[in-house]
């Protein structure tokens, strides 16, 4: 038994009583200054309570709910954690919790970010198909404003779609036959919009809702109207495939979960985007592939060339800036190029070119 | 205000004026120690850890902070946060959907939605702050008696949004004003156990002692508007512009030179002025008959951005040598097997980890030097006067819900 001063509250009111505390085999005696008994708590029913380093502080469980006992003497606070089960001086239960709890908020992170890698993908994969046409027709209107701004630096002073000149309407003609002959052969369920837009890149972007986006660098890089349809029927694929909308339900599903899981709900934090890229990006290379196959089907059935894509890429890929579509979220150029050849040699040989010369000439200066 | 005041210039005052200062006994080592834990939990748990990180910050904070001889307590728990948390998701899941797909819709309909989503959550993120405080005060117990607070929530989230606007509109003059209006309604709500607390801080006092600050920060920026604007000859400009680019050159300049200068001014200034809202904050606290004075230097709060800044440096230094091995190791080891697609995979993921880490590192010194320093610095700052009053409060209030908290982490407008 070890007896030793404390301060008692009540719980009532913040008025401070100094006691003497005095350590039972069963429970812990608390007596006021004249002597009279305060209160008895018994050691199974002791809380710790947060306080400095070198007091004590304890509750009773079911007594009263903010009465407090505030200790200082070390060698009472040991006697009484050595009679009491349930307080924890050393932190040895506590630190036992707390790997339990970082254990399942690692395992909880880790089935998080495999349903990121492996679960939205799929469910997108599902999910798309069910989304109807006239959604993703105002889907793709929403998204073209955005994107359009995006990619409209303005730098040249001329409106961001090429074909309103005189020479522009008429290669704006030339390229609607060529896209009209892809169109025709591939009976898309949505009508395509295709254009050309002024951006120095080497690439063609295809949105939900059958926009496609043809930069002005890929005419210039085209050597014949046959390449530049390989890249169209690519986008087609996009189309054909509904990417554009899968890749906005992933984006979606994505964010969402990264930003639960960061407690970052707006999902603007750079750590969502970031990792949301990262998942996306590696998503991508199957997505690409797919349309790949399906360019070359394609072109075979409008009576194109269906290794042109192949040639076109093999040339673009050496000379394109870093960073920029085609190779940042394209499997590796080789690989493809290979497969794309592969598919084509099986497939008829074309017949004539898509475009006459003079139509190709004409396509050629819709920036113009 | 006088209104406010008069009471308090009658009551009874005792005959000398007792002054009992306010200590806190936490070194800053146990406290990095925390935060270094915490810090690496948070970053193999993408930051689930954070309900247990913050409990025990916060514990450690009150339970070393000593008023009147007796230290606080914190009585929250990490699993009240989480549930907060739960509950606010099952909230504001639905709402963000609802919102998302509405702004798809087209017309007026769309319109109307994106441009009140944020409207809407910042309105949500003041009801939050209101409540989080709410759900602190509560889980504050001092003496065996809780603190506590009433009032509508939806109230003050109305009043903080007609403030923010003004001070928008203002370009910041309206900020003393708001302070002193949105304290004052959170502090009549705040009580420590039957004792009501009360705000006298003066608007008018902060605005004219932040009047000079405020026309060396927006000042230049006026003056840059008003110079561009009418002072330039416009047609030497379109000239010059014509023959060379001279012109452009020159704004470009001022464009890019403006920043620096800007961020060296903000990071002087932002110093003095969170010291002076800080001292004029706290000096204007009450609670029953005590009054409280803050004598903050600060000196103090200029070491603490130094100290992290010197830190920050210190880290970024060791992460870049860190990295750049990490890297070079990385892809020598993965360069014999021949998968560039696994090479540029963990590449992209070694990014993001890094990120995450750096991140991490910068939040947890920041909060090892700054916000220390204004804990630490802040309660030590304190005079107390009358604190007789507290040691006969009655107990008052129950425990509330950690909602509130809950809504502002998902919001990410969290405190403490």
């Amino acid at each position: 038994m070890a007896t030793g001063a404390g301060l008692y509250f009540d719980g009532a009111s913040s008025a401070r009583h100094a006691v003497t505390i005095e350590t039972t085999p069963a429970f812990l005696s608390i007596a006021g200054a004249d002597g009279s008994l305060i209160a008895e708590w018994p050691y199974a029913e002791l809380r710790a309570q947060s306080a400095p380093d070198a007091v004590m502080r304890l509750r009773r469980a079911g007594g009263p709910e903010l009465a407090r006992l505030e200790i200082r003497d070390p060698a009472l606070i040991a006697d009484i954690d050595e009679r009491a089960d349930s307080l924890d001086r050393s932190g040895v239960v506590e630190r036992r919790l707390r790997k339990r709890v970082v254990a399942w908020t690692v395992a909880a992170t880790v089935s998080l970010v495999l349903v990121a890698i492996f679960g939205v993908p799929l469910l997108s994969d599902r999910i798309a198909p069910l989304i109807p046409l006239s959604v993703e027709h105002r889907l793709g209107v929403t998204i073209d404003a955005q994107v359009r701004a995006m990619l409209d630096d303005g730098r040249s002073g001329k409106p961001f779609e090429c074909g309103g000149t005189d020479a522009g309407k008429a290669g704006r003609a030339a390229l609607d036959t060529l896209v009209g002959k892809l169109e025709a052969a591939a009976g898309l369920p949505i009508p395509l919009k295709a254009s050309v837009v002024r951006r120095r890149e080497s690439n063609a972007v295809a949105l939900p809702g059958g926009h496609i986006y043809v930069f002005e660098g890929l005419v210039s890089q085209s050597r014949s109207a046959d390449e530049l349809a390989g890249v169209i029927a690519h986008e087609i694929g996009h189309v054909a495939h509904r990417d554009g909308t899968r890749s906005l339900l992933e984006a979606a599903g994505l964010s969402f979960l990264f930003g639960v899981l960061l407690g970052d709900f707006t999902g603007g934090g750079l750590v969502v985007i970031a990792a949301k890229t990262v998942v996306q990006s590696a998503y991508s290379r199957d997505v690409e592939s797919s349309a790949d196959l399906y360019g070359v089907g394609l072109m075979a059935r409008a009576g194109g060339d269906p290794r042109a894509l192949a040639a076109i890429l093999d040339r673009i890929a050496g000379a394109i800036e870093p960073g920029s579509k085609l190779t940042a979220d394209h499997p590796q150029t080789k690989d493809r190029v290979t497969a794309i050849n592969t598919a084509a040699n099986r497939l008829p040989a074309p017949t004539s070119p898509l475009l006459s010369a003079s139509e190709w000439d004409t396509l050629r200066g819709i920036c113009g | 205000m006088n209104v406010a005041e008069a009471p308090v210039a009658a009551a009874p005052q005792t005959s000398v004026p007792v002054t009992q200062a306010v200590r806190f006994i936490g070194t800053p080592r146990a406290y990095w120690r925390l935060l270094f834990r915490g810090t690496a939990r948070l970053a193999v748990t993408l930051g689930i850890y954070r309900f247990w990180f913050a409990t025990d910050i916060r514990r450690f904070l009150w339970s070393n902070t000593e008023i009147a001889g007796e230290t606080l307590e914190y009585s929250g728990t990490a699993t009240e946060l989480l549930i907060g948390f739960l509950i606010a998701i099952a909230v504001l899941v639905p709402l963000n959907l609802i919102l998302f797909i509405a702004a798809l819709s087209l017309g007026p309909v769309g319109q109307f939605a994106s441009t009140l989503t944020f409207p809407l959550l910042f309105f949500l993120g003041q009801f939050a702050i209101f409540r989080a405080r709410r759900y602190r005060l509560t889980r504050t117990i001092y003496r065996g008696v809780r603190c506590h607070q009433d009032g509508s929530a939806i109230r003050y989230a109305i009043c903080a949004s007609f403030w923010w606007i003004l001070i928008v509109l203002t370009l910041g003059l309206a900020y003393p004003f708001a302070q002193s209006r949105l304290e004052r309604f959170k502090m009549r709500h705040t009580y420590f156990g039957n004792l009501q607390g009360r705000f006298e801080g003066s608007g008018w006092r902060l605005f004219f002692r932040g009047l000079v600050m405020w026309l060396v920060v927006v000042g230049p920026l006026l003056f840059a508007l008003t110079y561009a604007i009418a002072g330039v000859d416009w047609d030497k400009v379109s000239a010059a512009a014509a023959t060379s680019d001279g012109g452009t050159d020159f704004f470009k300049k001022i464009e890019t030179a403006f920043p620096d200068v800007y961020g060296a001014i903000g990071i002087l200034i932002g110093a003095v002025f969170q010291a002076m809202v800080l001292r004029w904050w706290i000096s204007g606290l009450r609670l029953g008959t005590l009054t409280i004075r803050s004598q903050l230097r600060t000196g103090l709060i200029y070491g603490a951005y130094l100290r992290f800044l010197w830190y920050a440096l210190l880290f970024s230094t060791a992460m870049s040598i860190v990295g750049v091995i990490a890297y070079y190791a990385m892809n020598a080891a993965l360069a014999g097997l021949g998968k560039p697609e696994l090479v540029e995979a963990v590449n992209a993921a070694g990014g993001v980890i890094s990120y995450v880490v750096v991140m991490l590192g910068y939040s947890a010194i920041y909060q090892g030097t700054v916000r220390f320093a204004f804990w630490q610095g802040g309660m030590e700052s304190i005079q107390l006067e009358g604190t007789a009053v507290l040691d006969a409060v009655k107990a008052e209030g129950g425990p509330s819900s950690a909602v509130g908290e809950g809504l502002a982490d998902a919001l990410n407008v969290g405190g403490f």
